[in-house]
């Protein structure tokens, strides 16, 4: 893992402004996971420091949300849909598919760090169930056919 | 009878994406596929993907070119309460699953003295089988905006706030991008239009959560703390977002607004059956053989219409078994109930609840068990866990039903049952779902246990065999 | 008119004011509900979070059942509290929760005071007709003081909202979700390596078995402790603590939430800190050194002995060669017979006690400029002041009560807090500004601020012509003080010392807060006076919420000075050159009154280095550790011919004694102490000392009658009454008086209700005195040897010399060892990472001490406390002395440091 570089969090204080206001916490965390693709440890002390925000706080909130993740992640994040209309076109077998193909079970990231994998419910496209994302790319009506060969598109 | 169902496009603009089996033909009106190919060169028509896009109208140029933001010029030389009087004659109530009457929402937070107001856009839609709003904020993101804008005038907000869901990343950007549009125009910002009135909206993005489509949590994630839903009273017209008067309404209520504003509240009333005006948006999926968003007037027909009728029957011509009206936290209906109509008050007289509008299909080669089962799966793991019925009673239905289906899985085995007592296992579920309606703090726990609970009324056989498989390789 | 509203519960019609909620009104009838995450005791702290969902009810005309803790109540309504559905709801939702619980009530330390235990009790409900999986959580036992059990920890959340509402802390928060939810703190780490201070808040609101205190484990069930209620014995804040004790031993102490001036809450010390009363090396015999070595021996020989060899001394060089130091631990009476002790039976003025070390510049400063030297407002009343002035005070450390206050009226009242002191305290996270200006700058900053006020107008006229005197050659003074020349002299930023001005002035009541920053400085008397200025020129005196608060350290010091322990004041402060004065005391002791004032304690040692002292008789000190220049005090210690030493602990100064006197703790005896707002609380006799160890008081007298001169009491409340007739400040003070409460003083007589405020309508000495005081640097400053400026203090978890927290097993695991607070800047040029071990050298000695790298010193400056024998801060400080006051400069001197190769 390379070295994580927290002067970016320098710029993100100055766009985040105050001292104490919960209401910058969810924003700022967000934009700490776009940055660095999980929540480090040394990251969220140095803002619990700035904000003067109690670091339980912080934490109590992060590990509410289901979004956040306190793990490298893979570069490739693929989201496999079991809502009710996808479960019950097959999402199991679509999720069993990518867990055969990768080594990995949801929560996980492959060993290279190519991809993580992860269960959602209901990103609004039942229609097209059963459904996965991968980074911001759908793909609908799958196989696990389908699956194997849109797993290979990804480096 | 089988009516043949007209659908009825007043709040989405396109015939949006039914069925991708016949892409070329469904997927947009322009029957222009060379158009489209040239305005969205990276739109891939092959079957089995689907990119996001937006509707042409999505742009400003294109909403206002058909009227958009009239509704908003004439409220503004309007005043306030004869806009919340307009709203409040046509009756529109609200289309989030609580169902409301928008307009005393706003007439309530108008009321109040406080100088700070917020109006709140939920665009949370977590509830299973809905995918309404989301088509909504593609296609229509404008009238939304509108919406919002004609509501924070009438009922006095001066900051808004769309609360998307993090998986809607898609849709979050194409609502930024409207509102800086609206920006530009002028609709939105200070002195709108060359009034006195002042109003923006910032989006916030969700993290993962269902509960925070509940209204309370959701203002709680909004300022940055766990989405821990709180005790009602105070609700939110008198403490909401930052405990000020906040209101809050659905997108598809928010679709509505120009159009009452426009078209009038007697025009409203014309369509729909009394108690259920105007039009609503049912997200149809499940095994149907065209699963889709359709925009039908209320109570003009009946569920057999909804299924057989626009969705083309069950896939494969099978037999239907069960049906949950208004998203998965609705009691089932079976196919004795084909007969409804699709309004609010005959689902309710049914026992059960239009909701959300999404109708969920289930056919034949469906275990209910297992579907109750999928569903407490996810109620399991979204319980927010602050109240013991919901923390601890999804836990332990969860368990049930799993030492019901997957008995190898379960880590405490052996739960009930054995003694020839094969109703054990029921009267446990029926205890927990119980109390959990009865006690639980917030709306997730009091109707979590509505798709477990008429399942079993309905359906007791299928638990039954279950179970009885279960102790027989106990014993 | 307030609003009723009428509705029926259970078939009964009650009205009851509007905003009630549904168990309120319940109650108020005698109806019950049984709840459980929501105890009504700690409605004043605790808001609801209707989490359990045992307290729902039936509301006709409603959907679901509602929860009657947190729902108000409306007109018309009418609620059924224990219907069928209600109870068969609350049994599900009961059985769901013990489903996830472990049923080891019988080994449960809660057991009988369970809140849980309770609800199951009253609902019928024994066990759990629900099986599925628990949560398994290892039980954290790694702290010495709260062990944590989360398993069985039900989520109301009352310990999250202690430790975030009343302490101010949020050690701990909610984490996860849905089943998977637990209270944490941050990462899930162990306590003690999150902000958590151990007060113990959260233990004391837990209504099950998840949070005890780990040294009552197998002491004893909750119905076998007896509490008592008496006084802390460890600061100046004086909170009021239960002892739970049984067969004479404490099985663990409690707070009461709605007595004391606590309200409930505690330190770390005052609820941990109390297991020195057993400990083994506790004094039980008299003790001779014979050889060189103590032997022990008979009370009678011991007193005989000291008795006679006070004689001889006395004959042979004078009255004068004997000296005395009273302790400020010990109570009034103690202290009263002490001082009575050394001037009507050994006939000297020759007593002191360690207020010398800490607030004798207060005593001197605020007598000088209102005629007393007393906190003039009371604690509680610093909730509501709009801006309070914290200088000189680490206040969540060393008076963690009364920091609550500051806390509390920072968030709850958005009070305006000012820190001024060198070091980034814990105070600073509170405060909205911050002037940390160099030590020893205190008389420019103050100045500063008030040049600032003046030039703005922004003094209070009426207040200044009305009630005050010497403003003018005051106001000369103050014309010098510049922001920008201030600025070069404390280093703080000119706006800021604006700001702070403009902010002080501004926001009425003002109060401002001080401790040892301000008094133990070479113009620590100065320091005061400047404060006194400061409130006076704002008119922030004589009324609620203001004032001059200096904040007493030890649990009766504020006592020990009321009662005269002093070389030149009487009990009540009378002057010894006072010939009325002295006439007074003679006639009501039969003895004459030494008219020459004597000498203060760090004279003491500096005469007795001298060899003109000879003999000393100390009572619960140990100037060992707490004078400045420790390696003089032992050469002073050494040269004495006769030295009686009267402790519960074998200190660091009674290896020095000839005879060693065993007395009691606090629980061993009764008595009472004065804490730092003036109030006389009791303390009581609960449990039986060891083996031969007396209480102070006794002692004192036995030793005076040996002496020829009889003191007869029968118990302490009659010593009380003495002191009632000749300290007209304590008149009306009686034990059956304070038997519940404290009484502040001024209480001239038995009708009197305590005085809260000062100065009121006039100053003690009639108008306040403004004083011109110019700002005069430290005696000894850094140079190019000694390149650090040294300050000294306190931490939370020690206390003073240690004599009794580091005989607390807990106590010392947490914090086992001193070490020497570096800054960053410094320590990178110096090469010093954490946990090196350096060596700390002054003119006067040297010390090896553990490095720690902080950001809150300034550069330059370096801390130590003084806790630690090991590592004795007083090695290295100077006891160059503030000319009136006589204390010495603790907190500047100057220093080096050296990495040590190990």
């Amino acid at each position: 893992m390379t070295e994580l570089n927290f002067n970016k969090l320098n710029n993100l204080f100055l766009k985040y402004k105050g001292r104490g206001e919960t209401e910058l916490v969810i924003p700022v965390l967000q934009e700490i996971q776009n940055i660095f693709g999980y929540l480090p440890q040394r990251a969220l002390e140095k803002m619990s420091r700035h904000y003067n925000i109690p670091l339980s706080y912080i934490y109590g909130v992060a590990t509410f949300y289901k979004y956040f993740t306190f793990e490298p992640r893979g570069k490739n994040i693929i989201r496999v849909c079991d809502g009710t209309a996808c479960h019950i076109k097959g999402a199991r077998s679509i999720l069993k598919t990518v867990e055969d193909t990768l080594g990995i079970k949801p929560g996980g990231t492959t060993k290279d760090f190519k991809f993580s994998l992860e269960v959602v419910r209901c990103l609004g496209i039942c229609f097209l169930a059963p459904v996965m994302v991968i980074n911001q790319d759908y793909y609908g009506r799958l196989t696990p056919e389908k699956v194997k060969k849109i797993l290979k598109r990804y480096k | 009878m089988i009516k043949r169902v007209e659908e009825k496009r007043i709040l989405m603009e396109n015939c949006v994406a039914v069925n991708l089996k016949t892409a070329e033909k469904r997927i947009f009106t322009s029957k222009n596929i060379a158009f489209l190919k040239r305005r969205y060169p990276r739109l891939k028509l092959r079957t089995g993907e689907w990119l996001p896009f937006e509707s042409p109208d999505a742009s400003i140029e294109g909403y206002i070119k058909k009227g958009g933001y009239k509704a908003l010029e004439k409220v503004l030389k309007m005043k306030p309460e004869e806009v919340i009087k307009e709203i409040e004659d046509s009756q529109l109530i609200g289309r989030g699953g609580a169902a409301f009457p928008t307009g005393l929402k706003w007439k309530f937070v108008f009321k109040q003295t406080e100088k700070e107001k917020y109006f709140v856009c939920n665009a949370d839609e977590g509830e299973p089988g809905t995918f309404k709003d989301k088509v909504l904020l593609d296609q229509s993101p404008h009238k939304i905006i509108e919406g919002m804008i004609i509501g924070a005038y009438a009922s006095g907000a001066s900051k808004g706030y769309i609360y998307v869901r993090e998986e809607y990343f898609d849709s979050t950007r194409t609502i930024e991008k409207a509102i800086g549009e609206a920006r530009d125009k002028g609709f939105l910002g200070i002195n709108i239009l060359d009034s006195s009135f002042s109003f923006d909206i910032k989006v916030v993005r969700g993290m993962g959560s269902y509960i925070c489509g509940e209204e309370t949590a959701l203002f709680r994630s909004i300022e940055g703390r766990r989405g821990i839903p709180e005790v009602k009273p105070p609700f939110p017209t008198t403490s909401g977002l930052y405990k000020k008067p906040t209101v809050i309404n659905n997108v598809e209520t928010l679709a509505n607004i120009p159009h009452i504003i426009l078209n009038g509240a007697r025009w409203f009333k014309s369509l729909g059956v009394e108690g259920s005006f105007g039009t609503k948006i049912f997200s149809i999926s499940g095994n149907v053989k065209n699963p889709g968003v359709y925009e039908l007037e209320l109570g003009k027909f009946t569920l057999a219409d909804l299924i057989y009728g626009l969705a083309g029957g069950i896939e494969g011509n099978r037999k239907l078994k069960a049906v949950l009206p208004g998203g998965a936290s609705t009691r089932f209906l079976t196919k004795d109930n084909l007969d409804i109509k699709m309004d609010y008050k005959s689902l309710k007289e049914a026992g059960t609840s239009l909701g959300t509008g999404a109708v969920i299909v289930f056919d034949e080669t469906i275990s209910i068990p297992r579907i109750v089962k999928h569903l407490f799966d996810f109620y399991e793991e979204e319980s927010c866990g602050s109240c013991v019925p919901c923390r601890i009673g999804t836990k332990r239905i969860s368990e049930i039903l799993k030492d019901i289906i997957e008995p190898a899985t379960v880590k405490v085995g052996n739960l009930y049952g054995t003694d020839g007592a094969n109703m054990n296992y029921l009267t446990k579920l029926k205890d927990i779902g119980m109390a959990m309606k009865e006690s639980s703090k917030c709306g997730l726990g009091q109707s979590a246990p509505d798709p477990l609970l008429s399942s079993i009324d309905f359906f007791s056989n299928e638990y039954l065999a279950l179970i009885k498989k279960v102790n027989g390789r106990k014993s | 008119m307030e609003e009723k509203v009428k509705l029926t519960i259970d078939g009964k019609e009650v009205e009851v004011p509007a905003g009630l909620t549904i168990m309120e009104a319940a109650d108020s009838i005698g109806i019950y509900i049984p709840h459980l995450c929501y105890n009504p005791t700690y409605k004043k702290f605790l808001l609801p979070s209707s989490s359990c969902r045992i307290c729902v009810v039936e509301v006709e005309g409603m959907k679901n059942l509602i929860a009657s803790c947190s729902y108000p109540v409306s007109s018309g309504m009418v609620v059924r509290t224990n219907s069928e559905r209600v109870q068969k709801a609350r049994r599900v939702t009961l059985e769901l929760l013990l489903s996830s619980h472990p049923m080891d009530c019988m080994t449960c330390e809660i057991s009988g005071r369970c809140e849980l235990e309770k609800v199951a009790y009253e609902l019928g409900v024994p066990s759990s007709s629900f099986q599925g999986e628990r949560v398994n959580y290892p039980i954290d036992t790694s702290n010495p003081f709260i062990i944590r059990d989360y398993n069985k920890c039900i989520l109301c959340g009352r310990c999250v909202a202690a430790c975030a509402e009343i302490q101010y802390n949020n050690a701990i928060d909610f984490s996860n979700r849905g089943f998977r939810t637990k209270i944490a703190t941050a990462y899930d780490r162990p306590l003690q390596e999150s902000t958590c201070e151990f007060c113990g808040r959260c233990v004391s609101v837990c209504p099950v078995g998840a949070l005890t205190e780990k040294m009552r484990r197998g002491r004893g069930r909750e119905w076998e402790l007896k509490k008592f209620t008496t006084i802390c014995p460890y600061c100046g804040c004086g909170c009021t603590i239960e002892l739970n004790v049984k067969d004479n031993k404490i099985v663990k102490i409690t707070a009461d939430p709605f007595v004391g001036i606590n309200e409930g809450s505690l330190c770390v010390k005052g609820k941990f800190g109390y297991d020195f009363i057993s400990h083994p090396d506790r004094l039980k015999m008299p003790l001779i050194k014979k050889d060189g070595k103590f032997v022990e021996c008979r009370w009678e020989e011991a007193l005989k002995y000291t008795a006679d060899k006070l004689k001889e001394l006395k004959e042979r060089y004078g009255p004068d060669a004997i000296a005395g130091l009273s302790s400020a631990k010990c109570t009034n009476e103690e202290n009263y017979l002490f001082q009575k002790f050394m001037r009507a039976v050994t006939g000297t003025n020759n007593v002191d006690h360690c207020a010398r070390l800490c607030h004798a510049s207060t005593v001197a400063g605020l007598a000088k400029a209102f005629g007393s030297g007393a906190m003039t407002n009371s604690i509680a009343e610093l909730e509501d002041a709009k801006c309070i002035l914290v200088t000189g005070s680490n206040t969540s450390e060393a008076h963690p009560i009364i920091a609550l206050r500051i806390k509390a009226a920072v968030k709850r009242n958005g009070a305006k807090l000012i820190v001024a002191d060198p070091r980034k305290i814990d105070m600073v996270r509170f405060a909205c500004i911050h002037l940390q200006h160099r030590p020893g700058t205190d008389v420019a900053l103050f100045n500063g601020m008030m040049n600032v006020i003046l030039k703005e107008g922004l003094q209070d006229k009426e207040f200044i012509k009305n009630r005050t005197e010497g403003f003018d050659e005051f106001k000369k003074v103050v014309e010098k003080y510049d922001p920008q020349i201030v600025e070069r002299i404390t280093g703080v930023p000119e706006e800021k010392i604006i700001e702070a001005a403009r902010v002080y002035a501004t926001s009425k009541p003002a109060a401002i807060v001080y401790s040892m920053g301000i008094t133990q400085h070479t113009t620590g008397t100065d320091n005061v006076l400047t404060l006194a200025n400061l409130a006076m020129l704002t008119g922030n005196i004589g009324k609620e919420s203001s004032g001059v608060n200096p904040l007493r350290g030890q649990n009766n010091v504020q006592g020990a000075c009321d009662m005269g322990a002093l070389p030149n004041l009487l009990p009540g402060y009378l002057s010894i050159i006072d010939e009325n004065a002295r006439k007074k005391f003679a006639d009501a002791w039969g003895r004459d009154i030494p008219a020459k004032p004597g000498l203060t304690v760090v004279e003491m040692m500096h005469a007795a280095r001298k060899g003109i002292l000879k003999g000393m008789y100390i009572m619960g000190e140990n100037p060992f550790l707490s004078d400045p220049n420790a390696n003089e005090v032992r050469k002073a210690l050494e040269k004495l011919e006769f030295l009686v030493v009267q402790d519960i602990f074998l200190s660091e100064t009674a290896e020095y004694a000839n005879v060693v006197f065993p007395a009691v703790s606090f629980a061993e005896k009764d008595g009472t102490f004065t804490n730092t707002e003036r109030r006389v609380q009791r303390i009581r006799k609960i449990i039986e000392p060891p083996w031969e160890a007396k209480p102070d008081w006794q002692i004192i007298c036995l030793l005076s009658e040996k002496m020829g001169y009889e003191m007869k009491y029968e118990n302490p409340s009659e010593i009380m009454a003495e002191i009632g007739i000749l300290v007209p400040s304590y008149g009306g003070i009686t034990y059956d008086r304070i038997e519940r409460k404290g009484l502040q003083w001024p209480c001239p007589d038995k009708n009197h209700p305590g005085t809260p405020v000062l100065h009121r309508e006039k100053f003690t000495r009639g108008k306040g005195l403004f004083s011109p005081v110019e700002y005069i640097a430290p005696v000894e400053n850094p140079d190019a040897e000694y390149p650090f400026v040294l300050t000294t203090g306190r931490v939370l978890y020690h206390y003073h010399t240690g004599t009794m927290t580091r005989h607390s097993q807990g106590l010392n695991e947490i914090y086992p060892q001193g070490v020497v607070e570096i800054n960053p800047e410094d320590a990178v040029k110096l090469h010093i990472n954490t946990g090196d071990m350096v060596e700390v050298s002054s003119r006067r000695g040297s010390v090896k001490v553990k490095a720690e790298i902080s950001e809150r010193p300034l550069p330059g400056v370096v801390f130590m406390t003084f806790h630690f024998k090991e590592a004795a801060a007083n090695l290295l400080t100077i006891d160059a002395l503030d000319p009136v006051a006589k204390i010495p400069e603790f907190k500047v001197c100057a220093v080096r440091i050296n990495g040590v190769r190990s």
